[in-house]
């Protein structure tokens, strides 16, 4: 089956962007950490967690290439569909100012007051606590990521870019991160969120449509079609959302 | 044993954030496989598809706002 762009830069944008959004979360509490408890418990967990990582992608990895596409296609779908339709419903109330938005500083603070809570920084061995605060922290997210890039990538054979996107994700996070040593709350994490969820939803009607034998016109291109669909439902939901608000504060 | 939990809390909460959002995606999912098995234009199971999801987006968020307001 031939890659075609038309489909390879959606899951390439859609791995970078989900990956930007967990990785900034995994930063914090690596930074908190590292802050409070210093590098070393800080880089080991982040290297325990990723090392887990790896070897769930090492495992996953051969199974999928054993199972056929259009086996594939139809679970991939339906949990896309789960997952999009589930950050576009929450990232639309957070639009709307119905729950609170995600705040960087405010976790960064709520981790550091947790470390604090375990204790005095151990200087001389290292610390344990600390360690599977950021292994917990790097697992966790990364498992998001995990899941988005086999995802997006599996339905057809678009691991790589969906890799690359996740890859660029973690190397744009960890440049700024070095740079700034401050929890990046800059990061317009909802409207990644929401676009990241538009395409998610986009890609999980098309590959469950696909698992279902819909020939969907204009084959890849109907996922292109799929994505303005999904923004501009999102927009109408959170303008729906902000509504009763308004009547609410009068 | 902890760290095993927070895992799996994870990842049921990717996929099950809200029970009645889940439980209206897998019913439109339903409705459009019931539509392609049973002989019609697969198309139509498509349409139902991409609209039902639409719908179903709108009412949870319509709901969301409810709920909390």
């Amino acid at each position: 089956m031939t890659m075609t762009w038309s489909i390879a830069a959606p899951a390439l944008s859609a791995a970078f962007a989900a990956s930007l959004v967990e990785v900034v979360e995994a930063f914090t509490i690596v930074l908190a950490v590292a802050t409070l408890r210093g590098w070393r418990p800080a880089a080991l967990g982040t290297a325990g967690g990723l090392a887990v990582l790896g070897i769930a992608v090492a495992a996953l990895g051969p199974l999928l290439a054993r199972v056929p596409l259009d086996a594939l296609q139809l679970p991939i779908g339906v949990l896309l569909l789960l997952f999009g339709l589930g950050w576009l419903r929450k990232a639309a109330l957070r639009a709307a100012g119905v729950i609170p938005l995600h705040d960087e500083e405010a976790i960064f603070a709520a981790q550091s007051a947790t470390l604090d809570a375990t204790g005095p920084r151990q200087l001389t061995r290292l610390d344990w606590a600390a360690a599977m605060t950021a292994f917990q922290g790097v697992l966790l997210e990364g498992l998001e990521v995990v899941f988005i890039v086999i995802a997006v990538g599996a339905g057809r054979g678009l691991l790589l870019p969906a890799g690359l996107g996740a890859a660029a994700a973690c190397a744009v996070v960890l440049a700024i991160g070095a740079l700034v040593h401050r929890p990046l709350s800059r990061v317009p994490e909802n409207a990644l969120k929401f676009g990241v969820g538009v395409m998610l939803s986009a890609f999980g009607v098309y590959w469950t449509g696909e698992g279902l034998g819909v020939p969907w016109p204009g084959q890849d291109l109907a996922l292109l079609a799929f994505v303005p669909l999904f923004l501009g439902a999102g927009i109408a939901a959170a303008a729906m959302a902000r509504r009763p608000i308004m009547e609410i504060a009068r | 044993m902890t760290l095993i939990k927070d895992v799996a809390v994870e990842l049921a909460g990717m996929f099950v954030g809200d029970a009645r959002l889940t439980l209206a995606i897998l019913a439109v999912i339903a409705a459009a496989a019931a539509i392609c098995l049973s002989g019609a234009e697969p198309l139509i199971g498509g349409a139902a598809l991409l609209l039902g999801s639409l719908a179903v987006l709108l009412d949870s968020v319509r709901r969301g706002a409810r709920s909390q307001g």
